[in-house]
């Protein structure tokens, strides 16, 4: 009796579902897509004078260059263009664009004003939406820091279009080297992150070291031979000066690093032939050990919340890398795999540690989880070592050094997925990154 | 003696008399069948026995015939072998010797020098290049600029790189009337991964799958009705035949339904469009579903394309993953998907799940 009842019902209700069918999207699941660098065209910047079109070729070109160097975004070179920007103001012919597969298009407008800043202004537009992404901004500054416009317009594209911040608007120091291996001369320099703009902050009379950036940028802690032995340094950036840390006689103290408020150092002290880590209030001097083990332990960083620090320590019989708490305690090992693990350090997002790691003869650099999972190696050569993260924890730029009498250091970076290795174009062998902050 | 006895008593003697008198135990016999027995011997039984126990064998045979005899006798007359000729053969009949082998014509073996010098050598040129030949390098998976889930090869240097690969056409010039030129495309190169150098360095674990063939557009292929196990329901019969009543396409106002393989060459048309490389790893944690209406010639209605929801990211991911679904859905829809324009009620609105939860591992 229940079945039959049942039956009667279904079958009256048989009609509402099949309008209901009918009336029915059609729904579809994809999991898979593609991988592939984002078509885009930049023409350039139109200026209502000659002094302003040659700022707005230029700031085309290296905003380009900012786009194109992530791997993600594929120029689209300008003898393919249909149509042309002539106005600022003018709408944008989606079809011309769209014909030439330009699915992001950049435009913008740079001038002199009467007081002789540099007054710049973009557009984005998504070219198959039609339509604008996001608002249109203008940005004001000197004529000389006109690169650093183009990087902040650059920034904004690449974060309006991938979702997270860009890492344009940014610097890296850097150990330049020149001459040959058994004479080379060391000193820090300072460039843009494209390898532009190379200021140099010391003289090569001494050995300099592991230079690192302060949370705000405006300060370096590293490492000299000055005194015959390793002590640390931090360099007011701006006015070049700099001034040697507290340091105790018969100690050799390296690999400092601030914490995220700037307000604290943590770094290595050898003593009496064993290494172990430190930490130091910057303001008063004061410093604090944290570990006492017998083996090594070097290479600290912080947690982006400065409650943790990663580091290096050769206790289980070969170097590996252990976290532990900021204030010291029982350190626990993360990398687990064959090989020497060194040079860890904490991405800006938190989830990651990069990572220097030897193994079967080769140098890589890698990245893992927090709790050592997921490692993965990015490249490999005959000596990479000393990785440093972007601003926005998507690339790792370290140091690569070829083989040989004759063999060169030089910078290299890597995106984290281990696409889009290069090396830097600059005119000097390079070591030791370390990137900065992004620019107010 | 108290009046339940009286009355059991008189029960007991009224139920005698009604026994005596009633005919109870009349004298007439009750009918009983009978049947008439005879006697037999024991022989005659064991006879009888015996002829019970073995095999029926009531069928007839024929007794065969003998064979017939000729009345005449065979005739067995011979005739005597001729006699053989043993006549002696010819002696007298001289053969031919064989003739003598010219021993002058065989030469002695040469002498052969022996001395107790040894052999001069000579020695083998130095730095002499031995030409082993060379195993050949297992295949190494390249890095590339592109990952998509169908492996593209590298293509010729000179060829231009396009969406879709095709041969390139000249004129015929012998042809009488004027042919198109196709120039010679082909699609980027792509890995299914990503390859990092240090993986480049590592024979691959396994071979790239093979290349589909691009154009062809896959064979409908019917959705499998859902069966139902006994186990079920109780109601397993009902809703079969409640089933079966619905499965009757033709009766549908937008006709028959889309089969599956209609559903993956959309699906795949709008996959190749879906470029989440340049979205960051938090958008990539993010599924959002996409609404679509199309018009009647498979193209979609930009002012349409709505999301319908989000979850996994926060809201800068989600309008970034949402951004890249609506480019897919644009991009690739230019020029109309190839849809079954007689099932037009069928996909006039989509509905598509954007989840990259495969393309977070590449």
């Amino acid at each position: 009796m229940k079945h039959i009842l049942t039956l009667v019902t279904m079958l009256m209700m048989w009609p509402v579902s099949l309008l209901a069918q009918d009336g029915e999207p059609l729904r579809l699941e994809l999991t898979e897509g593609v991988i592939e660098p984002l078509p885009y065209a930049v023409p350039d910047f139109i200026s209502d004078n000659a002094e302003g079109a040659e700022f707005g070729r230029n700031m085309a070109r290296v905003i380009a260059n900012d786009l194109s160097g992530t791997g993600l975004f594929r120029e689209i070179p300008d003898k393919a263009f249909i149509s042309r920007i002539t106005s600022f103001t003018s709408p944008v012919q989606y079809a011309d664009w769209k014909a030439i597969n330009a699915q992001a298009l950049v435009t913008g407008s740079v001038s002199v004003d009467d007081t002789g800043k540099l007054v710049a202004r973009f557009r984005l537009y998504d070219v198959f939406s039609g339509g604008e992404l996001g608002s249109g901004l203008q940005f004001v500054g000197t004529q000389a820091g006109w690169r650093r416009i183009a990087h902040k317009i650059a920034d904004q594209v690449y974060s309006r279009i991938t979702g997270e911040s860009g890492y344009f608007d940014s610097r890296v120091v850097f150990v330049s080297e020149t001459g040959p291996k058994d004479q080379r001369a060391k000193r820090l320099a300072i460039m843009d992150y494209d390898g532009a703009d190379v200021k140099y902050l010391t003289d090569n009379s001494s050995i300099v070291l592991a230079p690192r950036f302060s949370p705000t940028g405006d300060r370096i802690l590293y490492t000299s031979y000055e005194s015959g032995f390793p002590r640390i340094y931090v360099l007011d950036v701006a006015s070049v000066g700099r001034r040697e840390l507290e340091s105790q006689r018969g100690t050799m103290s390296f690999a400092p690093r601030f914490s995220p408020d700037g307000q604290t150092v943590i770094y290595s002290l050898t003593r009496g032939g064993n290494t172990d880590l430190f930490s130091m209030d910057i303001r008063t001097g004061n410093s604090r050990q944290l570990t006492s083990a017998p083996s090594i332990e070097t290479a600290p960083s912080f947690s982006p919340d400065g409650r943790q620090i990663v580091f290096e320590s050769d206790r289980s019989g070969s170097p590996q890398i252990y976290i532990m708490s900021a204030s010291g305690g029982e350190p626990r090992r993360i990398s687990q795999g064959k090989g020497r693990y060194g040079t860890p350090v904490w991405s800006p997002r938190g989830d990651l540690v990069a990572f220097t790691k030897q193994a079967k003869g080769r140098f890589h650099i890698g990245v893992m989880r927090l709790d050592g999972s997921e490692e993965r190696l990015l490249t490999a050569s005959y000596l990479d070592e000393g990785p440093t993260w972007s601003p926005n924890g998507r690339v790792i730029m370290f140091t690569r050094e070829t083989p040989g009498a004759n063999g060169q250091a030089a910078l290299w970076s890597v995106d984290i997925s281990g696409r889009n290795l290069k090396q830097l174009q600059i005119a000097s062998g390079g070591s030791d990154p370390a990137w900065s902050p992004l620019q107010n | 003696m108290n009046t339940g006895q009286i009355i059991s008593g008189a029960g007991h003697l009224g139920l005698i008399f009604w026994a005596l008198l009633g005919g109870l135990f009349s004298p007439e016999p009750l009918p009983v069948e009978t049947t008439d027995v005879s006697m037999i011997s024991g022989e005659e039984f064991a006879a009888l026995m015996a002829a019970e126990q073995s095999p029926d064998a009531v069928a007839i045979i024929e007794t065969p015939e003998p064979p017939r005899i000729e009345d005449a006798a065979p005739d067995l007359a011979s005739t005597a072998d001729d006699t053989p000729d043993l006549s002696q053969p010819d002696t007298t009949q001289e053969t031919p010797p064989d003739d003598a082998p010219d021993v002058s014509r065989i030469t002695p073996p040469d002498v052969a020098e022996v001395s107790d010098e040894a052999p001069q050598l000579t020695p083998p040129n130095e730095e002499v290049a031995v030409m082993v030949p060379e195993i050949s390098e297992r295949p190494r998976e390249r890095p590339t600029n592109r990952v998509a889930p169908i492996p593209v090869a590298p293509s010729e240097p000179d060829v231009r790189i396009d969406d879709v690969a095709q041969p390139e056409v000249a004129p015929d010039e012998a042809a009488e009337t004027p042919q198109d030129v196709t120039e010679e495309t082909a699609q980027e190169e792509a890995n299914t991964r990503i390859v990092t150098e240090a993986d480049s360095l590592e024979p691959p674990s396994s071979s790239l799958r093979p290349r589909s063939r691009p154009t062809r557009r896959p064979e409908p292929v019917e959705e499998p009705q859902e069966t139902q196990t006994a186990s079920d329901t109780p109601d397993s019969t009902v809703n079969a035949a409640l089933q079966e009543a619905l499965a009757t396409p033709t009766s549908a106002p937008g006709g028959p339904p889309m089969t599956r393989g209609e559903k993956d060459a959309m699906r795949l048309a709008v996959q190749r469009c879906w470029n989440v490389g340049a979205l960051s790893s938090e958008a990539l944690n993010t599924t959002v579903v996409v609404a679509v209406s199309m018009t009647k010639d498979g193209k979609p209605i930009s002012g349409s394309i709505q999301q319908l929801s989000a979850s996994g990211g926060s809201g800068a991911a989600t309008k970034q993953a949402y951004e890249a679904a609506r480019r897919a859905i644009i991009r690739c829809g230019a020029t109309g998907y190839d849809l079954p324009r007689d099932k037009y009620d069928r996909w006039r609105n989509i509905e598509i799940t954007f989840n990259p939860e495969k393309m977070r591992i590449k």
